[in-house]
């Protein structure tokens, strides 16, 4: 039954539609023609004028100024970041010459150092040496007087026993030889 | 029953009766709501433009979202030159956009579904590119007939056509604008009409066209107002450079 009252209405309602429209549309009728397009020259004017002169000047100047804001804000992050790296350069290269001159002075002193000691070392062998040549020489010089002083003694005792044993006086100048004669014979015989 | 679907393009006087030398010029209810889009657009463009805002507030984003969009369309069709008619195309757009989707709310009025609206709007700006043209280019502007690189054989007939073409642009131009509005509330209408009509019952169906044809009249209104502004800023591309 609904269906049948869907069909039925359908076509009634189109038919009406349609006859609406034969009936005219209101655009075509020309009463207020003139009126609209008045109106809509006015309001459009007005809106017109208080766009151009008034809203995209302002909305022009917000944007320019964001964007120039934006290119300032730029610009100054890249001149900071061009002035840290200049920084951080400054501070490599600072770094750098630093350990070349830690490494100068490192070498430098331990050159020097080296030399030093050589210095000294040669000064002090030096010194012993004359040290031991000296020590030598004395040595030496106390076994030559030791050796005259054998001599004398010798003969002082050769002396005095002859003269204890036989009770008379030689010559000194026979024990003399005599005792070098002798000791000539031993050093030979002990050589 | 349903009420007629063309009683809502209905123009009816509203006060008194303004007659100057014979031609009525009385405030009707298109004049009210070609003020009320007036009015609207005001006062978007008075609260997107009252903040200065580094990072802007949702009113004033959306002015100026709309500023770059008019800009983008115009240098992208027309070209440096058209700078100057900036400010018209953005009042244009805004305009044709604000009276097709105060048209939207019911029991409204769609200034743009009137043929002499559309035609004002459109023959303004047929005559003014035309006087621009000639203004710019001299008599080197009627070259727009004769398109280059075509036979000589062809180039009358092709001429032909070209005039009429250009002829028939502010008649292509309105009737684009007010048929599509026309038609599209009168569909809504119609639908709207079915659905009282076939109750709750049967009324579901036209119910959910009307919603579907809503959102796309929704469509139809923002697109029509782009199209009306981007072929308008294709005949000043024209006039302002001429490369035919």
């Amino acid at each position: 039954m609904k269906k049948f009252l869907i069909v039925l209405v359908f076509p009634t309602l189109l038919g009406e539609s349609l006859f609406a429209a034969e009936a005219g549309m209101p655009q075509l009728n020309p009463k207020y023609w003139a009126s609209q397009a008045f109106w809509l020259i006015i309001i459009f004017l007005s809106i017109y004028i208080l766009i151009s002169r008034i809203f995209i000047p302002k909305i022009k100047s917000n944007i320019d100024m964001r964007e120039s804001k934006i290119r300032k804000d730029l610009e100054e992050a890249k001149t900071f970041r061009e002035e840290a790296e200049k920084k951080l350069k400054a501070y490599k290269d600072l770094m750098e010459s630093a350990k070349v001159d830690a490494k100068k002075i490192l070498s430098e002193s331990s050159q020097k150092l080296n030399e030093d000691m050589q210095a000294k070392k040669n000064k002090i062998q030096k010194e012993i040496e004359q040290e031991t040549r000296n020590a030598e020489k004395e040595i030496q010089k106390f076994k030559s007087e030791s050796l005259n002083k054998v001599n004398t003694i010798s003969e002082e005792i050769v002396s005095t026993l002859v003269k204890d044993i036989f009770g008379e006086d030689l010559n000194r100048s026979s024990i003399k030889a005599t005792v070098s004669q002798v000791l000539k014979e031993y050093k030979v015989k002990k050589i | 029953m349903a009420a007629n679907p063309m009683q809502q393009f209905e123009v009816h006087r509203i006060g008194p009766e303004i007659k100057i030398s014979g031609i009525d010029l009385s405030f009707t209810n298109s004049s009210l709501f070609m003020t009320i889009s007036a009015v609207l657009i005001t006062a978007l463009l008075l609260f997107g433009t009252r903040e200065k805002k580094l990072v802007p507030s949702k009113i004033q984003l959306m002015s100026e979202m709309l500023y770059n969009f008019i800009a983008k369309m115009i240098s992208d069709t027309a070209g440096k030159k058209a700078k100057p008619y900036f400010p018209f195309i953005f009042s244009l757009f805004i305009f044709i956009l604000f009276c097709n989707m105060i048209g939207m709310l019911p029991y409204s009025f769609t200034v743009t579904s009137h043929i002499i609206v559309t035609l004002t709007f459109a023959i303004f700006i047929f005559i003014g590119v035309t006087i621009l043209g000639f203004v710019i280019h001299g008599f080197k502007y009627l070259k727009i007939f004769v398109p280059s690189g075509v036979p000589i054989v062809l180039l009358p007939i092709i001429t032909i056509i070209e005039i009429i073409s250009y002829l028939s642009r502010p008649v292509s131009l309105s009737v684009r604008l007010f048929a599509n509005m026309m038609a599209g509330h009168t569909m809504l209408k119609v639908f709207g009409g079915f659905v009282i009509s076939l109750g709750l019952i049967g009324g579901w169906l036209p119910l959910s066209f009307s919603v579907a044809l809503t959102g796309l009249e929704i469509l139809v209104a923002f697109l029509q107002a782009y199209v009306f502004a981007i072929l308008t800023c294709i005949y000043l591309n024209d006039a302002l450079n001429l490369h035919h």
